[in-house]
């Protein structure tokens, strides 16, 4: 076989996959702004762009576990916010260093895992179980930052997000793109993956299976925690400080990122490796409109439409019935 | 949104001399490979009764989408009234007069009848578009039913009705509303099995419908049920994988002949294997009920099922049978109770540890809990807890083996699949059940719990499912069969458990040359007691 027909195939594969559009979206995307913007393509925001799309990739490849299963998790921005503000209190009281990502993830895991409980064991939509832990997670992030921001003095923590071992690629991007490929394989090649797939794509057929659905439910939400957790110990590296708006922006992104890769909200389709196309989407979005001057407000209304956008190209209307 | 017609131009110079409303020929449909339908011809005559039998899988439903216009064909044409006829969608072949009652309800159960029967007219009913002449409403909904002749008053809540009932308003509703509403003579009503739901006293009205009908529309049905369809036809299409084999007249034919027709070979004598059913008095109990509970459901439950056998569980709709079957496997659990596997403990039942130990289950309601059926046929097959079948102790799937597994099966069950990742959703009832079934078989379960395995499975691969039982029988497995048909219950059982109202009402021995009657059975099923009141409901009895 020869490269060509290689090529061929795998572009092949990508169209019949769905995931041709997206990545169409990207590459269009990355020829537009460089065309209205001479800054979009240098060295420099490049390497901004990989330090802003990290933070957001690894906040959303928990919580794809999440959407995979047909629930939501809308309390990921909250649990960036409140576990910035615990690992900056933790470093200045115990000089933590480098353990402060574990601490970090420690506490998002245990804070989604109060999430899965109540929404598993509760029997609450997810929806609603995230959207009460998102108030009382920021609530208890702000009594603990009473408003301010917090620094921290830990030079090899901050080195941890924004040192670059490969040069002009900073490290929270390093941590994210492994981190992502061994989100791919927890997806595809492992029982916890599948799982994922089924209780998304047929709940009723998992429970008569003997799945234990509701103990894997409490997994996907605890995996979700612990990973914006660890979101959040690196975006605290990253910025330096455990600011109140920290994580704030993360609520729409994350789940515009996570659906614009091609996860369905239904459950059941799609999967992380998506995610990141998706992540890339609302990253260069930001970044692109920034560097063209266009302000906030309208940023917003952009990215809401994006979001809307890909469900209603996506899905496969045909087949939807009912729609609440 | 639906405007009254005018009448559609019937009869004269369009229509063919010998009053055929619909035909179509060489209609083509493959899915994923697998060809559901293959060259097929057919001629709708003007007030005639046309069956259509085959085994599933034969093509009988996509041959009723394609005539609905919910799938189109890869190649063939049809015409309607004589004129060329491609839908692209139900609403094309709604508006020259084809209707469809499908095989899942389509009646909405919190609003009243009539609102039902008349849904998506009430513009023609409306003054200004939204204000609505409701008694006008109420009056045709009335002339509707009454001309359908049944006894039901359309002011009432849907859902006040039985299942049957308002199986037989659907009915009704697919044959006048397009006379009575939107003017269109001669309707095309297309039926897809609508008396398995049906109960036995219904089945009667059933009749007289369609005798009533018959005189002012055009009926396409597809049943089970072989006597029915001879009874109402005037003309037989037979279809077998895909091809209409056989066009048979009525009048000279029999359930054999159809039978054989559909499976191309005859029912044999020992359908239900009966001479390898064994003798199970001195093996040991592999699985042991005692006093299952569940409140309205079931009360006092016990049973033993020994290595080999197969306990029947017989008993009317409500008997709470099928309530048991997921309280016995942990599903919904009971309140009070234990269940033993082997020589493990008494305890409650729970689905995830039970089938870890080599339970299994599989649910009468196929498409919504037996499969997911936009996965593969591999993704269905690994589908069960304890997954360390194809996972290593470390969680890492191995697709690999998912598939070589399915593979295998697809083979040894004989599954029509092109491979083990098709999709379920292209696969016959039949196949997709026999998926569900290697899902249990390729995990060596001990403990079978079936609740009708059969449910909607043609004649051959439920001849093949039999064998399936039997042969898991007679390798050790104890198998607890809760089903409605009598016959498969006799057939099959070492021992027949009737349930009334949730209770255990006798237990009756069903050896070799000793089998039960269907009349003692439904006797017992029957037997009066105090509460008993209301109607009765008896299962598919036939």
């Amino acid at each position: 076989m020869t490269t060509g027909r290689k090529i061929g195939d795998m572009v092949l594969g990508l169209i019949t996959s769905g995931m041709g559009l997206p990545v169409a979206v990207v590459l269009g995307l990355i020829v537009f702004f460089s065309i209205g913007s001479d800054a979009f393509l240098s060295l420099r925001n490049l390497t901004a762009i990989s330090g802003q799309a990290s933070t957001l990739l690894l906040a959303c490849l928990g919580a794809t576990f999440v959407v995979l299963m047909g629930s939501i998790d809308l309390s990921v921005g909250a649990i960036v916010l409140l576990v910035g503000a615990v690992t900056v209190k933790a470093i200045n009281a115990f000089d933590l260093g480098v353990g402060a990502l574990l601490v970090g993830l420690l506490t998002g895991m245990m804070l989604g895992a109060g999430n899965g409980l109540i929404f598993a064991f509760g029997r609450i939509p997810s929806f609603v179980v995230t959207l009460g832990t998102l108030s009382v997670f920021t609530g208890a992030a702000w009594e603990i930052l009473q408003g301010r921001a917090l620094r921290f003095d830990s030079l090899l923590f901050e080195n941890m997000a924004i040192g670059q071992l490969i040069p002009r690629f900073p490290n929270i991007a390093l941590i994210a793109i492994i981190t992502w490929v061994l989100m791919v394989f927890l997806c595809f090649k492992t029982r916890f993956g599948r799982y994922m797939f089924i209780i998304g794509g047929g709940e009723a057929v998992a429970t008569t299976a003997g799945i234990p659905v509701r103990r894997y439910k409490v997994y996907a939400f605890m995996l979700s925690g612990a990973m914006a957790g660890f979101t959040g110990a690196l975006a605290v590296a990253r910025l330096g400080t455990a600011g109140p708006t920290l994580g704030q922006d993360l609520l729409l992104n994350t789940l515009a990122a996570i659906v614009v890769g091609g996860t369905s909200l239904s459950g059941g389709i799609g999967g992380v490796h998506r995610t990141l196309i998706g992540v890339l989407i609302i990253a260069l979005l930001d970044n692109g409109l920034n560097l063209m001057g266009v302000n906030q407000y309208s940023q917003m209304m952009v990215k809401g439409g994006v979001v809307i956008a890909a469900v209603l190209i996506s899905q496969e209307r045909g087949k939807i019935s009912v729609m609440k | 949104m639906f405007r009254p017609r005018r009448p559609v131009e019937a009869s004269g110079g369009q229509m063919s001399e010998q009053g055929i409303v619909l035909w179509g020929r060489g209609i083509t449909k493959s899915f994923g490979g697998t060809e559901a339908l293959r060259d097929v011809d057919f001629d709708v005559s003007m007030n005639q009764v046309v069956g259509i039998v085959g085994e599933n899988g034969a093509g009988k439903t996509t041959l009723f989408n394609i005539i609905s216009g919910i799938v189109p064909p890869d190649a063939g044409e049809m015409v309607c009234r004589g004129r060329p006829f491609a839908p692209t969608g139900y609403r094309d072949a709604s508006q020259v007069g084809i209707s469809r009652v499908f095989q899942e309800q389509a009646l909405i159960p919190n609003i009243r009848v009539y609102e039902n029967l008349l849904l998506s007219h009430e513009t023609t009913y409306s003054w200004v578009g939204q204000l609505i002449d409701k008694k006008r409403m109420v009056a045709t909904a009335q002339r509707i039913i009454d001309q359908a002749g049944l006894d039901i008053d359309v002011r009432r809540p849907t859902a006040s009705y039985s299942f049957s009932k308002r199986q037989l308003i659907e009915i009704a509703r697919a044959c006048i509303v397009p006379t009575e509403v939107l003017g269109i003579q001669d309707p095309i009503v297309l039926l897809d099995e609508p008396t398995s739901a049906l109960e036995k006293s219904d089945e009667e009205v059933f009749r007289k419908l369609i005798t009533r009908l018959r005189e002012r529309a055009s009926i396409v049905f597809v049943s089970h049920r072989l006597s029915e369809v001879l009874e109402l036809s005037d003309v037989i299409y037979v279809l077998k994988d895909g091809k209409l084999v056989a066009t048979v007249d009525p009048a000279n034919a029999t359930e054999r002949v159809l039978h054989e027709r559909m499976v191309g070979r005859e029912r044999e004598a020992d359908y239900y294997h009966e001479s390898d059913q064994s003798e199970v008095t001195d093996r040991p109990v592999v699985y042991r009920v005692q006093g299952l509970t569940r409140g309205g459901h079931y009360d006092d439950v016990s049973l033993d099922v020994r290595g080999g056998e197969i306990v029947g569980i017989g008993g009317l709709l409500n008997s709470g049978k099928s309530e048991f079957g997921k309280g016995v496997s942990g599903i919904i659990a009971p309140e009070s109770g234990s269940v033993q596997m082997n020589d493990s403990d008494p305890e409650l039942p729970n689905v995830c540890r039970l089938t870890a130990r080599g339970l299994a289950y599989v649910p009468a309601e196929r498409l919504l809990e037996g499969l997911i059926s936009r996965f593969s046929a591999a993704w269905n097959v690994s589908l069960a807890g304890g997954g360390d079948l194809f996972a290593n102790r470390f969680g890492v799937w191995s697709g690999r083996r998912e598939a070589e597994v399915t593979e295998s099966y697809i083979q040894k069950l004989a599954i029509k699949a092109g491979g083990p990742h098709v999709l379920c959703s292209t696969l016959s009832g039949g196949n997709q059940q026999k998926v569900v079934l290697a899902r249990w078989l390729c995990r060596d379960a001990k403990v079978l719990i079936l609740d009708n395995p059969t449910r909607g499975v043609d004649a051959g691969a439920k001849e093949e499912i039999y064998k399936l039982i039997r042969r898991l029988a007679s390798e050790g497995a104890g198998i607890i069969l809760i089903t409605d048909e009598l016959l498969e219950l006799i057939g099959l059982s070492n021992r027949v458990v009737v349930m009334r109202h949730g209770r255990v009402a006798e237990t009756v021995d069903a050896a070799v040359n000793a089998k039960p009657t269907e009349r003692q059975l439904i006797e017992i099923m029957l037997s009066p007691s105090r509460d008993d009141g209301d109607a009765i409901e008896l299962a598919a009895a036939s």
